[in-house]
């Protein structure tokens, strides 16, 4: 069952240097209990979808156009009362920075129980009760006892998993992780992304994950969106965006990844930085870094359509690029391979479990 | 704590390089800033502040091959030693156009309608950069080329009449055959 779509949302920014049209036409769906990942470099637009869903976004920002459906519920057509209901209780949201997001002058527990207390009615014992076994789930060890702590007593990880904890208090349908792990060392990120996903299992909650790192989604996620500059260039289940990536973009990230045992000599980069969105080139935005770029590419931007057939994706296909190789447009076509070295790991792990 | 300032040390020689002395009477810090932007909105009349503010429009060179990018340096200069405002019609405070296509664009634009204040400190300068692709945009999804000729490129604050308030600027350019 379809629990979020998104169609033809777009978010800009009026600022002084200019408008910035940071999600643009944006359209997915996220199934129920399904984790999906969001992918893209810094300012291609990720959070800004993210706080959209909430309905976050702030001066001088707005959602000029499209519609965000909450089980077949208009998020931008609700009152803020209605708004305030969802936003917690049904969404809730890891935010990036664990830091930031507590509050510094209320107790961690404090900050759980409040929302328990608010949405689903809870009174002060049995809020605390529930707080402080969230605490114990997320692993926050003595959680008992670090029911009255500050956020400034709280480790970095433990910050997070307190702010996972928040998140998952009144049991979400939906959870926006926003880079809860960029924050983290790597076996930090392990264990969080480990408890997420169990989290999301145990409770059905359907994820969506941000990211910039692909190993996370290859790790957790079933199907992946790929934005570049507000659009998204590419959708895929995980299996094909690694093994069949259609995007030229998508297929820089992927070649720069560093992998054990690699023989070159230097890690393959995309050349150049993401534009700037006041200034984004004309035609398919990529198409500076694009070394498959030909005239065309500067003068018609790529729909996102169907590989195979080269019909227009809607927010219910799942599989979809954005580059005018499949529209039938580029003269020369894209020029590269796939290679998968190694064993398959989907193998590995059906070995694994067995 | 005795400080450098009190002692005999910076006393030896060149009094020009000698720290002031520091006053022996400071203001209150209250005194030290007004809330400038607020009093210049409600003080300033809107036709002293058009006059504060000086647009400016550059390109490096006055013409440009076929198919290069142009780039665009737009200066919003007040002009005036005090903070001043101006309220544009749309979010959107300035734009920059090429023959009178926003942006290049000549895709019909929708903002929405609604007021804002562009402040500017005293005697600010606010510089911003673009680059014209010498392309122009003619639907949501495709571009043309400009053909060979000369092109007005223009910036302006959005209010109404901005060239009649002298908050518009506009250079030329030309577009040489390859």
């Amino acid at each position: 069952m379809t629990l979020l779509e998104v169609n033809d949302l777009t978010v800009s920014f009026y600022t002084e240097e200019g408008v910035v049209t940071a999600v643009d036409d944006l359209s997915y769906r996220i199934e129920s209990g399904e984790t999906f990942g969001v992918v893209g470099e810094s300012g291609a637009g990720k959070s800004v979808t993210a706080l959209s869903l909430m309905r976050l976004i702030e001066e001088p920002g707005r959602i000029e156009s499209g519609e965000i459906l909450f089980r077949g519920e208009d998020i931008l057509k609700m009152s803020e009362s209605e708004v305030r209901s969802v936003r917690g209780n049904e969404i809730a949201m890891i935010f990036q920075d664990a830091q930031t997001a507590l509050n510094p002058v209320y107790s961690v527990g404090e900050q759980i129980s409040e929302a328990i207390r608010h949405h689903l009615g809870y009174d002060d014992d049995a809020a605390r009760d529930r707080t402080v076994q969230l605490l114990d789930r997320v692993g926050i060890p003595d959680a008992e006892s670090r029911y009255g702590d500050y956020p400034h007593e709280f480790s970095g990880g433990m910050q997070q998993r307190a702010v996972i904890a928040m998140a998952l208090s009144c049991d979400p349908a939906l959870l926006i992780a926003d880079e809860p792990t960029t924050a983290l060392d790597v076996t930090t990120e392990a264990k969080i992304l480990d408890q997420i996903q169990d989290l999301a299992d145990e409770f059905d909650t359907a994820v969506q994950l941000i990211t910039h790192d692909l190993g996370v989604v290859a790790k957790i996620c079933e199907r992946v969106m790929v934005m570049y500059a507000g659009r998204p260039v590419e959708k895929a289940s995980v299996e094909d965006l690694y093994y069949d990536p259609k995007h030229p973009y998508t297929v820089g990230l992927m070649s720069s990844i560093p992998r054990i045992g690699d023989e070159r000599d230097r890690l393959q980069t995309i050349p150049g930085t993401m534009p700037d969105l006041v200034d984004v080139p004309p035609g398919c935005a990529f198409h500076p870094r694009c070394p498959y770029a030909e005239e065309c590419c500067a003068r018609k931007r790529p729909p996102l359509v169907d590989p195979e057939t080269g019909d227009a994706s809607t927010a219910a296909d799942d599989r979809a690029a954005a580059c005018l190789e499949y529209t039938g447009d580029l003269e020369n076509g894209l020029d590269f391979e796939v290679t998968v070295e190694g064993e398959d790991p989907l193998v590995e792990e059906e070995q694994d479990a067995r | 704590m005795r400080r450098i300032y009190e002692s005999d040390a910076l006393e030896r020689d060149d009094d020009a390089f000698t720290p002031r002395r520091r006053e022996e009477t400071p203001k209150p810090a209250a005194m030290r800033s007004v809330p400038g932007e607020s009093l210049s909105r409600y003080l300033v009349p809107a036709w002293l502040a058009h006059r504060a503010i000086r647009v400016a429009v550059e390109t490096p060179q006055s013409s440009y091959p076929t198919g290069t990018t142009v780039p665009v340096t737009v200066t919003l200069r007040n002009a005036f030693p005090f903070p001043v405002s101006v309220r544009t019609r749309t979010p959107r405070l300035w734009t920059w156009h090429v023959d009178g296509a926003p942006e290049a664009s000549r895709v019909p634009e929708s903002l929405p309608e609604e007021e804002r204040v562009f402040t500017f400190d005293r005697g600010e300068r606010k510089e911003f950069r673009r680059r014209w692709t010498g392309l122009f945009k003619v639907s949501e999804t495709e571009w043309e080329p400009a053909e060979p000729g000369e092109y007005t490129l223009g910036a302006y604050v959005d209010v109404d009449d901005a060239a009649g308030k002298g908050l518009a600027a506009e250079t030329t350019v030309r577009i040489e055959p390859e």
